[in-house]
């Protein structure tokens, strides 16, 4: 039997800062998409690991529910930088400060 | 024995994050995302969710990876042109990345801490967990209002894309 629930938590964890590193260091904006989908797999692992310990179908779910709201964010965020690449030639989140306080 | 390919599947998960995080071609960063997606699948299978780890690889390395890749190769970007000064940007970020690093020792030793698998945990419960009856069974009985907002979702996400992206 398979009960090293803690190993999984852990993982989550280290999983989640590196995402977290990515969104904060990288300048391209698909990397930092792809930061943000390292994020959700980390919190995705926590849901299942939780949902098995306790035996229970709502974690799964859950993870279920991620899935799509990964997918629609996909579809909306990769519209959003075809739009800002036709507009500017790049997708450098630095060139884009318009919003900044 | 799981033990063994749980540690080894972790090692991987975390070494094609880091290389996602890391590489210089936004192409090698999607792909190194499809590696990590795999075995991210392989720790949920290790955990009995066959059902999730087939999602995993159907949805995320399939679809979300392959749109990600098509739209890298629309947008026509060169390899390391749009990335200022990596090691620079790691340098002025250093006090956040110190945080992070703390708080993510802190998650880690609550983490490490044992925690005892409760309910039924029998050899037949634990095998039957991830099986995708008894999920069917939990969406279409008690998460069915959920289930349909999530329809709703990806329609509104389908159409906002297209508004966004068509031409003038």
């Amino acid at each position: 039997m398979n009960d090293y629930q803690s190993i999984y938590l852990a993982l989550s964890a280290i999983l989640f800062a590196i995402g977290t590193l990515g969104v904060i260091t990288r300048k391209d904006a698909i990397v930092i998409f792809l930061s943000i989908e390292i994020m959700l797999g980390a919190a995705n692992l926590a849901f299942v690991a939780f949902s098995r310990a306790n035996q229970s179908a709502e974690g799964i779910f859950m993870v279920m529910c991620v899935m799509a709201v990964a997918g629609a964010e996909a579809a909306i965020g990769l519209a959003i930088f075809v739009l800002l690449y036709r507009k500017t030639g790049s997708i450098n989140i630095d060139k884009y400060n318009l919003l900044k306080w | 024995m799981e033990l063994t390919a749980t540690i080894i599947c972790g090692i991987a998960a975390v070494g094609t994050a880091l290389f996602v995080i890391f590489s210089k071609n936004t192409v090698h960063s999607a792909l190194w995302m499809v590696g990590n997606c795999l075995a991210l699948a392989v720790l949920f299978l290790l955990l009995n969710s066959q059902f999730i780890a087939i999602l995993q690889v159907i949805v995320y390395a399939g679809a979300i990876m392959m749109f990600i890749l098509y739209a890298i190769m629309m947008l026509n970007l060169r390899a390391g042109g749009e990335e200022g000064d990596l090691k620079k940007n790691l340098f002025t970020g250093r006090f956040v990345i110190l945080f992070l690093f703390f708080i993510s020792l802190l998650i880690l030793g609550v983490g490490l801490s044992p925690m005892a698998l409760k309910g039924a945990m029998g050899p037949h419960a634990l095998s039957a967990f991830g099986e995708v009856n008894l999920i069917a069974n939990y969406i279409f009985v008690e998460g069915l209002c959920p289930f349909e907002l999530v329809s709703v979702l990806l329609t509104v996400g389908v159409v906002g894309a297209v508004y966004l992206a068509r031409r003038d």
